[in-house]
């Protein structure tokens, strides 16, 4: 089974983001995984050990940031910046999606882009069994066989030299042990099952915070495949069956908790409570067979013609949203420190001091930008103090009426 | 197809029993305001089944007209129908926005629903706004667009726009919108959608639903937290402190608010306060109460935190509170950055004080 993860770097400081005109520079940022993509990974080499197959993490950004973190996916470093440690084990395959044409995405072009990522996947997969398709009856078969095989795009039970796996499809063929018919019928049978696929999405990114490049993925897909690809969101609990038909999920949606039966091919997004289930060890020799050549250390880079993407539809150019300008809004514009700040005590009028006017000023308000001697002034009459305790709680609470619930 | 021909505010409401969801009239209320400002008319979606009782409520709460689907094969959510049905309707009737609430459900639904009609899809907003919008690549000014607002990167909001597409659709974070007052009198027309079920909409198959038990932690949902950092482990001197002694201050205030204030109060916590697993805060402080990044985001009235330094993956998650109360006797901690009110004193003295005020002390 293919199983395809997708991630995404993101900041590792969300507070110094550069934007320039609303548009996240990410070049100029130190991106990490994105933390609920660890779970998205937990949840697809569980599926791995279930049922076998090729662990593919897919991604789209600029190169020389992601390329050091999907490296790190197949292994991470020692004390490891960039990817968390509970993430790795069992990736078989890094691909990232770039290209200059590519950014600026905003949901929508993020999930096509990513779709037909995951559609070139599919089909370099199935063109793998096109080829060995061909060589039946020529003396490359073997060689063909060979050669795939090494570069992960067919499994272990069609090929392998592995001692542990002996009895693998081609070298049957070739020793005679089953016919040509066989032969066939085995690379049919495996050729629908790469469309037996499952996409597997943390539930948002620590950035864009949104949560929707999961399901519109799954949406893009099905446009490009013709066919329903469902999607789930936050699965909190997720079983899938020994023979990879389905998964059995559990996820909230409100205040109802819903039980499903997905079908699989579909996408999952995975929510921070998920907590993979131990696989069934039985199952270890059927899915070891299943298994690829891993493409460790490498990282695949496609670009737009590649995937045979539309240009009008990538990037800033093909997303219907457009960030305007932001503005700060975290620092509060005064802060008053209980114990130290200085408020007016009562309403004081426009007051002159040394020819300057100064006020009005509200009961409560911080004093600021006065000059020290007319605080003092103020303060000997009485009509400056130092703000307390009980007036933070009587301006947080004695207010109630705004936040009181009417029933 | 011009832009100007989609007309109306949609805003997509969920029933919960007998009654709307508060953020479902929340975003009655948005839309509601959206409309005024353009002449047009705020629009209430519902799709279920036996929804007699609820399509007069949407009117009474500020929608002018119900559009809604009532079939047995909608009796619970599921994203595939519901996409479709919602897809048809906007097929058939082009509102200019289209608001959904920015929980699970409309999370799981809104993004499916914005790819397959082609337009954009802003994401957790806080407020919305009516305006012009120049855009230079085209250089076109696009007249009585949405501008959708969100919080943007920790302490930033931004502005999203969709100027070239229709509908502009929108997702409202929860108690960003207050509804408005229910008007049994008000009068407004029902519209009902005859959708057919498509089989292929039906390949996820429901095998249970329970309802969630009400006893969980609702931090999203809260007017305040108390959240408790690892600074409860020692005093403004540096002794050890049992932190159980915070949590019960904590607990003590908690039970005030909503006693006697009415309030939706909980207890949040730091990831370092949680991954410590104290053996005194056993099954008191769990994953379920983090606040932060890889925890809940949450934006109450009043946020207090107490013995928090301030890490930026803590602050992502409780930035958009609104009003901070740091309570930590490091002068320089981070968390002071935020904060509106700052106390920077012991907090085995501070919650004792706190705790006597709001009880009449």
């Amino acid at each position: 089974m293919l199983i395809i993860t997708l991630v995404k770097g993101v900041p590792a400081r969300t507070t110094q983001v550069q934007t320039v005109s609303g548009v996240l520079k990410r070049e100029e940022m130190e991106l990490v995984l994105n933390p609920h993509d660890a779970k998205a990974i937990e949840a697809a080499y569980y599926i791995k050990r279930m049922v076998g197959g090729k662990l593919i993490c897919l991604s789209m950004g600029p190169e020389p940031k992601i390329v050091p973190i999907m490296k790190e996916l197949y292994e991470p470093k020692e004390d490891s910046r960039l990817v968390p440690r509970i993430c790795f084990g069992g990736v078989d395959q890094n691909i990232l999606l770039s290209d200059r044409r590519m950014a600026g995405a905003d949901t929508w072009a993020t999930s096509y882009t990513l779709a037909k990522g995951i559609q070139k996947i599919i089909q370099l997969h199935l063109e793998a069994v096109d080829r060995l398709e061909q060589a039946i009856g020529t003396a490359e078969l073997g060689e063909t066989a060979r050669a795939l095989h090494l570069s992960g795009l067919i499994p272990h039970h069609i090929y392998s030299e592995l001692p542990a796996i002996k009895d693998s499809l081609v070298p049957r063929f070739l020793r005679g042990d089953i016919g040509v018919g066989d032969l066939r019928r085995h690379l049919q049978e495996y050729r629908e099952n790469l469309m037996r696929f499952i996409i597997i999405a943390g539930m948002k990114t620590t950035d864009g915070e949104t949560g929707n490049t999961g399901p519109q993925t799954a949406e893009a897909l099905s446009q490009m495949m013709g066919r329903l690809i469902p999607s789930v969101a936050f699965v909190r609990e997720m079983e899938i069956s020994p023979d990879g038909d389905h998964v059995i999920a559990v996820r909230s949606i409100g205040s109802i908790i819903q039980k499903l039966r997905i079908p699989i091919p579909c996408l999952l997004t995975v929510h921070t409570e998920y907590e993979p289930k131990i696989p069934d060890i039985s199952l270890q020799r059927q899915v070891r067979v299943r298994g690829y050549i891993p493409q460790r250390g490498k990282v695949e880079v496609w670009n737009a013609d590649f995937i045979g993407a539309d240009p009008s539809k990538l990037g800033l150019m093909g997303s219907p949203t457009i960030v305007g300008p932001g503005y700060e809004v975290g620092r509060p514009p005064a802060q008053k420190v209980v114990g130290e700040s200085l408020i007016f005590a009562r309403d004081v009028e426009r007051t002159e001091w040394l020819g300057k006017a100064y006020g009005p000023f509200k009961a409560g308000e911080l004093v600021s930008n006065l000059p020290q001697d007319l605080v003092e002034h103020l303060r000997s009459r009485g009509l400056i103090r130092v703000f307390t305790l009980e007036d933070m709680i009587g301006e947080l609470f004695g207010g109630l009426k705004v936040v009181a619930r009417a029933v | 197809m011009s832009l100007e021909q989609y007309r109306d505010v949609w805003a997509y409401c969920v029933r919960d029993g007998d009654g709307l969801t508060r953020p479902s009239l929340e975003i009655i209320s948005a839309a509601r305001r959206v409309a005024d400002k353009l002449g047009q008319r705020a629009v209430a979606v519902i799709l279920g089944y036996g929804l007699e009782k609820v399509l007069d409520e949407a009117i009474a709460a500020g929608a002018d007209m119900v559009v809604y689907a009532d079939e047995p094969w909608l009796s619970q959510y599921q994203c595939l129908p519901y996409t479709r049905v919602i897809c048809e309707m906007i097929e058939k009737m082009k509102p200019y926005a289209f608001l959904f609430v920015a929980d699970e459900l409309g999370r799981d639904l809104s993004p499916r629903v914005a790819y397959r009609v082609g337009t954009g899809l802003a994401t957790d907003n806080i407020d919305l706004a009516v305006e012009d919008y120049y855009f230079g690549p085209t250089n076109t000014t696009y007249k009585n667009v949405l501008a959708q607002i969100r919080p943007d990167f920790a302490t930033r909001v931004a502005k999203i726009y969709t100027p070239r597409h229709r509908p502009q659709i929108a997702s409202i974070r929860p108690g960003n919108f207050e509804p408005l007052r229910m008007d049994p009198k008000r009068r407004g027309e029902l519209v009902r959608f005859n959708p057919q079920p498509v089989e292929e909409d039906f390949q996820v198959q429901i095998i249970g639903e329970t309802r969630r038990p009400k006893s969980a932690i609702d931090l999203e949902g809260a007017e305040v937290i108390i959240s408790l950092g690892l600074g409860i482990l020692r005093d403004a001197e540096g002794n050890p402190r049992n932190p159980r002694e915070a949590f019960q201050l904590a607990s003590d205030i908690v039970k005030l608010l909503r006693e006697k204030y009415g309030l939706r109060a909980e207890i949040g916590a730091t990831r370092a306060l949680i991954y410590s697993e104290l053996k005194e805060l056993e099954g008191l402080i769990t994953s379920e109460r983090q606040v932060g990044q890889t925890g809940k985001t949450v934006s109450p009235e009043i946020y207090l935190a107490v013995g928090i330094s301030g890490a930026v993956q803590h602050k992502v998650g409780m930035i958009k509170s609104k009003r901070i109360v740091a309570i930590n006797c490091d002068r320089n901690a981070p968390i002071f950055e935020l904060a509106h009110y700052a106390i920077k004193e012991d907090l085995y003295r501070v919650l004792p004080r706190i705790r006597q005020l709001l009880d009449g002390g």
